[in-house]
């Protein structure tokens, strides 16, 4: 029963994505340009990856970690320009290992002294951002590069995205699901019982290690249209709003990347109607607007259903209460 | 002593440390094999930690535990493993039927997924459990007892010769100890070995028919009858068993 | 606000003359260390409560949401037809609501039950700081509050955002068309509605007064109206700004340390004893919203949080004490501050050249870049007081790399000794004495290497602890004493009194 609602739900947000462009031109008129319809692509694309993977992050308590990799992912970019120039490929390869060695700079916090997880994380992520900022201030003080647009990464600017991206996207997103289809019950059952795993013969290590590379991978794509600080909403909202309607991993997750790319998409063509929203901030607003809506309404666990429970069951009580008294 | 092909378990000077300072020191236990034996002893003795040094998954200082002869690596499927309750999520989105199958994820290997096979297995590991009805639950609408009796079941689809169980009488309720009582025996007759963390002295020679008394050390192992006296519960408890569990303790010892 | 900055420089004027005070103060590179150092100050003794009470993320939301508040008191204060001003005192108070208002929501989130605490802090603060930046784009057209100022703030600047204040010859001059100063100008009264030029007849025109008004002293002064200088001092708001919230963080610390520390240990105790540790968590995110309003024009408002977090965590892997962390922060962060300023002009902890650095790069990679280092000096604070981080957490004589691996391979060494020396203990005696305790095969039960095994067993018999004997070895009497001496202190630290079941 639950599982046909929450499929159905799938296949509609499906198909309103699908129509997304042909209905908004025909109900409000607005005229979509091809770069608007590029970026809303990119959006969508970018929303169900990070929607797939962020259901992992929330599941393993990581939530916060995607916002220290993605602000550890800055100098990176910064030092990827510094040596290869202004090609996305270096400075994508540059934000990956920048962010994977935040990855185990907490990793080795963690292990070594008695900080915890929180103090850990903030010290990485202000430590890296700072580094990247003041690279980028020294890489504005070179005369003759051509600096323009690495700002982006700080903020996301989707309007940058064009179609070799967006290639790029769908590629990688192809991989992403291959590699969570393969080793689905690997990756499900270290999220639920780590130790479990390791005892019935799993290389915990190494699926660990894997799971934290398809959240950087994700991280790092997302980085030029969200930024560095916007990221860690692209990555866990659509996830936290996908668990309030489904008690099922498969379904969340289906669930998670669909909403995340209604998100992506409908926050790329809100943010077409004025030239003043930017994209990425816009997308974020939408995808919280999903996860208050999931919070509110979703059958069951919602805060609106409980409190029709709760006084169904008062009533309930009452009445009981009458009868025995009488 | 018996011979070593009738030892289901042997561990040989096992030392595990946290901070360099031991956890388990230098123990020596044989547990052969259809054995249901129980380990006791004070908090901090090292209960959880000889289970978890046992399975690999903390690192050992010294020593060696062999599973029929053979070491962890060449021994996974026959051990079967009950974490403690509480060491995970019980919010996750998965079923009760899921949760189960996983016991079998070892078995397939990589990239193989679970079929209908492993799903008949499940549920008859869940009816084994009484938990048939519940296949289809979310396991956080589970009572603290089901949700043992399901770390129970996902251990009996590993079809496994020797179980590990951490304390999995901790707060349950009377029908979940009665049932868990009862797959053990049913297990040990069918000559399966298990050991049990425990904390219910007096629940000790009802159940178990072997028992380890540990504290940081071995104190005593053997069969329940010879080693569950009020002398070695002393050595273990360090002389507070009389006052607190005295009369009960002590007809049981006598 | 003014009074205070007022009655503080007075202070001052009586250790030092108004000409060195401003010749301070003009200078870059004293001010906005010494705004740094006030931030890391209060930064510091905040963030050790939140570091204890591992809330060291919700400053992170904070000073997100902090940007909120400022955009939305901002809006409203331009629409007002107010000037725009991040010091501004009603800005502060709105955005430190804004802050808890955070803190609020995500607690009100968290409390649902259905997202856990560290999923609703990332959702809360992404959103937002994605609505400020929604906003700023779209609605807000002003220097004070671009991208950058963001970002990094502007702490080099911080020296010429002044209030003037004069001491001395403060008259304020008045020009009317009277004064002998005035200077009276012939203006076109209709040249630009017929579109003619002044020399055309049809012009008309009046007497105007081209520098007439009032004017302060300082602008009296610059304009060349008065012959004796008046006294002035330029102070920079910053310093005062930071000034007041370091007196009232210090203040706080200092009234409520009991408080804190009881709240912070065991919030249940302190709540049975009668104390409120919700009123003071409170009192202490109000405090963190505005020192991150307070630190927003210097710092932005994502480098905030090295503020809060860096320092504290650096001085808890120096002391165990609340006390010490409380003293040791401050100085962390306030190095940090000092030695910022430094690094951004390139050199780091005023020693070591960055350019050689860069040059030294150049040279390994065949590298074209530029020497001369010149960036953003608040990421530079936090840079150094990253490298102090880390340099203490490799040599802190307490939780350092360095002394923990010293001790580590000290006391593997001495534990190999113990295992070894309780095997021997625990078998000497026994049926399986021969098999478990012969010298050659030793090793086998430890699954050592017999190299291992020798060094070890040399040194038990150069401590005269382990004899051989058969080809087995055995316990000395003095072996056989020690070995119940560990026993001791191992089975005291379980809280267990002394049984040894090996003994009859």
């Amino acid at each position: 029963m639950a599982e046909r609602r929450v499929w159905a739900m799938i296949a509609a947000l499906l198909a309103l994505g699908v129509l997304l462009v042909p209905l908004s031109q025909a109900l409000f008129g607005l005229r979509l340009t091809y770069t608007v319809r590029v970026v809303a692509l990119g959006g969508s694309l970018l929303g169900a990856l990070s929607g797939a993977v962020g259901c992992f992050a929330v599941l393993r308590r990581e939530s916060l970690l995607g916002d220290a990799l993605s602000h550890a992912a800055l100098p990176g970019v910064a030092v990827g320009f510094l040596l290869a120039g202004r090609q996305l490929g270096a400075l994508l390869v540059g934000a990956g290992i920048a962010s994977w060695l935040g990855l185990r700079l907490v990793a080795a916090i963690l292990r070594t002294t008695r900080i915890k997880q929180d103090a850990a994380l903030g010290i990485v992520l202000a430590s890296f951002f700072a580094a990247g900022i003041a690279l980028l201030t020294y890489i504005q003080s070179l005369p003759e590069a051509s600096q323009a647009g690495l700002d982006s990464f700080i903020f996301g600017q989707a309007a940058a995205i064009i179609a070799s991206d967006i290639a790029l996207l769908g590629a990688v997103g192809l991989a992403v699901t291959l590699v969570l289809a393969l080793l689905w019950k690997e990756f499900k059952l270290i999220t639920f019982d780590a130790e479990f795993a390791s005892a019935g013969g799993l290389r915990g290590g190494l699926i660990d290690a894997l799971l934290s590379t398809l959240i950087v991978v994700t991280i790092v794509l997302g980085l030029q249209l969200a930024g560095v600080i916007l990221m860690v909403g692209m990555l866990i909202a659509p996830a936290i709003a996908a668990r309030q309607w489904t008690h099922s991993l498969e379904q969340m997750v289906v669930l998670a990347a669909a909403l995340g790319a209604f998100a992506g998409g409908s926050g790329a063509v809100i943010s077409a109607l004025d030239s003043d929203i930017p994209t990425g901030p816009m997308i974020i607003v939408v995808a919280f607007a999903l996860v208050a809506l999931s919070i509110t309404l979703a059958p069951g666990r919602g805060v609106l259903w409980r409190q029709l429970r709760q006084r169904e069951n008062r009533r309930h009580f009452r009445s009981r209460r009458l009868e025995t008294g009488a | 002593m018996p011979e070593p092909a009738e030892l289901a378990l042997v561990i040989d000077d096992l030392t595990v440390a946290y901070d360099q300072k031991p956890a388990i020191w230098d123990i020596d236990l044989e547990v052969p094999q259809g054995a249901l034996m129980a380990i006791v002893g004070p908090n901090g003795a090292g209960k959880s930690t000889l289970i978890k040094a046992a399975l690999n998954l903390i690192p050992r200082a010294a020593g060696s535990v062999l599973f029929h002869g053979k070491p962890y690596e060449a021994a996974r499927h026959l051990v079967g493993y009950v974490p403690q309750r509480g060491s995970v999520d019980w919010d996750f989105p998965t079923s009760v039927l899921d949760v189960v199958t996983m016991g079998l994820y070892g078995k397939l290997g990589w990239l193989r997924r679970p079929g209908r096979r492993e799903r008949a297995q499940a549920l008859a590991a869940l009816e084994q459990v009484g938990l048939l009805d519940y296949a289809g639950r979310q396991i956080s609408q589970l009572s603290g007892g089901q949700q043992q009796r399901t770390f129970l079941a996902r251990a009996l689809v590993q079809d496994a010769q020797i179980y590990f169980m951490d304390e999995p009488f901790a707060a349950v309720d009377a029908t979940t100890e009665a049932a868990i009582v009862n797959i053990l025996r049913e297990l040990n007759k069918r000559g399966r070995t298990v050991l049990v963390v425990h904390h219910d002295l007096q629940t000790v020679p009802e159940y178990f028919d072997w028992l380890t008394l540990l504290n940081v050390e071995v104190v005593a192992s053997g069969p329940t009858c010879q080693v569950f006296t009020l002398d070695n519960l002393q050595k273990t408890y360090g002389g507070r068993v009389t006052s607190l569990h005295g009369g009960q303790v002590l007809a049981a010892g006598g | 606000m003014m009074g205070l900055e007022r009655a503080l420089i007075e202070l001052l004027l009586r250790f030092v003359t108004h000409d060195a005070l401003n010749a301070f103060l003009r200078s870059p590179q004293h001010t906005a260390s010494l705004v740094g150092c006030l931030i890391a100050i209060c930064g510091a003794l905040l963030g050790t409560f939140l570091l204890l009470r591992g809330l060291s993320l919700t400053s992170d939301a904070i000073s997100h949401t902090v940007l909120l508040g400022i955009v939305l008191a901002f809006m409203l204060m331009t629409g007002a037809g107010l000037e725009g001003d991040t010091s501004s005192p009603w800005l502060i108070v709105g955005a430190a609501a804004a802050g808890v208002g955070t803190v609020v929501l995500t607690e009100t989130l968290h409390r649902s039950g259905l997202v856990r605490q560290d999923a609703a802090l990332g959702l809360a603060f992404p959103l937002l700081f994605a609505i400020a930046v929604i906003l700023v784009s779209r609605f807000v057209d002003d220097v004070h509050l671009d991208d950058d100022a963001v970002l990094v703030g502007e702490i080099g600047l911080a020296w010429a955002n002044t209030n003037s204040h004069c001491f001395e010859h403060c008259e304020s001059l008045r020009i009317t068309p009277e004064h002998p100063a005035a200077q009276q100008m012939r203006q076109c009264v209709n040249c630009r509605e017929l579109t003619i030029s002044p020399r055309d007849e049809r012009a008309e025109f009046r007497e105007v007064c081209g520098n007439c008004g009032v004017y302060t002293p300082a602008q009296a002064w610059s304009a060349g109206l008065l012959d004796e200088a008046p006294t002035l001092v330029f102070f920079p708001k910053s310093i005062t700004v930071m000034l007041v919230l370091t007196a009232l963080t210090v203040g706080f610390v200092a009234v409520f340390y009991k408080e804190l520390k009881l709240t912070t240990f065991d919030a249940a105790l302190a709540k049975s004893l009668g104390f409120r540790p919700a009123a003071l968590t409170y009192a202490l995110m109000i405090l963190v919203s505005l020192v991150a309003v307070g630190a927003f024009d210097a710092v932005g408002s994502i480098l905030v949080i090295a503020f809060f977090i860096i320092p504290p965590a650096a001085a808890y892997l120096l002391t165990d004490r609340l006390s010490g962390m409380l003293l040791l922060s401050p100085v962390i962060g306030g190095a940090g501050a000092f030695f910022g300023y430094d690094l951004a002009r390139g050199w780091l902890f005023g020693m070591l050249p960055v350019a050689e650095g860069i040059a030294a790069l150049n040279a390994i990679f065949g590298l074209q870049l530029r020497e001369a280092w010149d960036s953003s000096i608040s990421a530079s604070v936090v840079l150094t007081m990253f490298v102090l981080f880390v340099l203490v957490w490799i040599l802190s004589p307490r939780y350092g790399l360095v002394v923990s691996a010293v001790r580590r391979a000290n006391s593997r060494r001495r534990f190999d000794d113990q295992v070894v020396l309780a095997h021997i203990h625990n078998h000497q005696g026994t049926p399986s004495h021969a098999i478990e305790l012969r010298a050659a095969t030793l090793h086998q039960h430890f699954r050592w290497t017999p190299q291992k095994m020798n060094r070890v067993l040399m040194r038990l018999r150069a401590l005269g602890f382990v004899s051989q004997e058969a080809g087995s070895a055995i316990l000395t009497q003095r072996g056989d004493a020690h070995v119940h001496a560990f026993r001791k202190q191992l089975l005291v630290a379980h809280n267990i009194p002394d049984i040894d079941p090996t003994q009859p």
